[in-house]
């Protein structure tokens, strides 16, 4: 017999199998984007406020970030934070001036600008965080590498 | 004959909330993309330190600053996790006991942020 279908099974099961195509992946990239930053804010307000209730503690807290792993989530950190709020803006700007606008050929064609914008906005901020990844940390310089130099 | 489609009904608490995930969203743009673009990119965690933080915090305008963006972007972030947790459990009082301890856990780190934020750093505490 198969086992009971619930809520959470039946939701699960349609994150996966759902074919709503750009609407679908935009829905789904917008509620992972959302969570793992409200995941890296928690921490972050908690984190932060230890400057006033254990100021000792504050520089291992940083020292955390500084980490190689850590430098590429802040990279990726910076995309989900533009992409939510490239896409929220799309949901919200349909949803409360152009309502008419939610018609599948449209949001298909809205979808994947935001994705386009997204990449646009993140793409220099990008560069610069992993310049500063390879110098920190592997004291490679990019700049100076470059036949014009520094 | 048809009446006008919008009638006069005081909205309900969902209805608030739906709007203000949109107003406090567009709100998030500006306060959420510089900060991030100013803290993570431009200045860096290799140059974060707490007396970094303490001079900051000593900027009237960044502690507003940080304000706006404690409060609407943790209210923002906990609403829409409860949103998903409606999309995920369907029982009504299942719902109502997580969404109650959400607020509950949504207060204890706005209130811990807010007090860091009002008090400011104490980097003459560091040992
Ligand atoms: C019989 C069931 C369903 C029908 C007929 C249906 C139909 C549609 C259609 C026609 C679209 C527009 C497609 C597009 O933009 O490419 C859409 C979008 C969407 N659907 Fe469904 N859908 C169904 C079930 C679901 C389910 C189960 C979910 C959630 C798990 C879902 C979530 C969404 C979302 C999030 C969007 C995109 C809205 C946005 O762009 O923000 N739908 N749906
Ligand atoms: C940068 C500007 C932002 C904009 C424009 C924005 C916009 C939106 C909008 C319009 C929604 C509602 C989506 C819907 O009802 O279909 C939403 C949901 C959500 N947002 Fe944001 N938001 C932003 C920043 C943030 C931040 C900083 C966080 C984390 C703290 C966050 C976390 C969430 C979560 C968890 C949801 C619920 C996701 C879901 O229901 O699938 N957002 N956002
Ligand atoms: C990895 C990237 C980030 C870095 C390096 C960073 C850095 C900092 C620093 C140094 C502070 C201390 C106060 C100040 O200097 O003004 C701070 C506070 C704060 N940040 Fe960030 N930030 C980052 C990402 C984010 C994101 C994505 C959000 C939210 C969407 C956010 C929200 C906040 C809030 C709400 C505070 C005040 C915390 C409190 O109440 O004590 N930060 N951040």
């Amino acid at each position: 017999m198969a086992a009971p279908s619930t809520p959470l099974k039946n939701t699960v099961k349609g994150y996966a199998t759902y074919m709503g195509r750009e609407g679908h992946y935009a829905f789904l990239l917008h509620r992972l984007t959302g969570l793992g930053v409200l995941l890296f804010l928690t921490i972050h307000i908690l984190d932060t406020a230890t400057v006033y209730f254990y100021p000792s503690l504050y520089e291992h807290a940083i020292e955390l970030y500084r980490a190689t792993p850590f430098m590429l989530g802040e990279i990726g950190l910076l995309f989900a934070v533009i992409y939510h709020g490239v896409n929220g803006l799309r949901i919200a700007v349909t949803d409360m001036w152009m309502p008419k606008r939610w018609a599948i050929e449209k949001q298909r064609k809205a979808v994947r600008l935001t994705l386009v914008v997204a990449i646009l906005l993140w793409t220099p901020g990008a560069l610069v965080m992993l310049y500063n990844l390879l110098l920190h940390n592997f004291g490679v310089d990019l700049l100076a590498m470059l036949p014009f130099g520094k | 004959m048809i009446m006008a489609s919008k009638a006069s009904v005081k909205p309900s608490f969902e209805t608030t909330a739906w709007r203000f995930m949109r107003y406090s969203g567009i709100l998030l743009i500006p306060l959420a993309w510089f900060h991030v673009y100013l803290q993570d990119v431009i200045v860096g965690v290799h140059a974060i330190d707490i007396d970094y933080v303490a001079v900051r915090l000593a900027d009237t305008g960044w502690v507003i600053y940080n304000f706006l963006l404690l409060g609407f972007a943790f209210a923002h972030g906990m609403y829409g996790l409860r949103q998903v947790m409606f999309d995920l459990v369907h029982k009504e009082s299942t719902r109502r006991v997580l969404s109650i301890l959400m607020l509950i856990f949504w207060l204890v780190v706005t209130a811990i942020g807010a007090t860091a934020l009002a008090m400011g750093a104490r980097p003459e505490l560091v040992q």
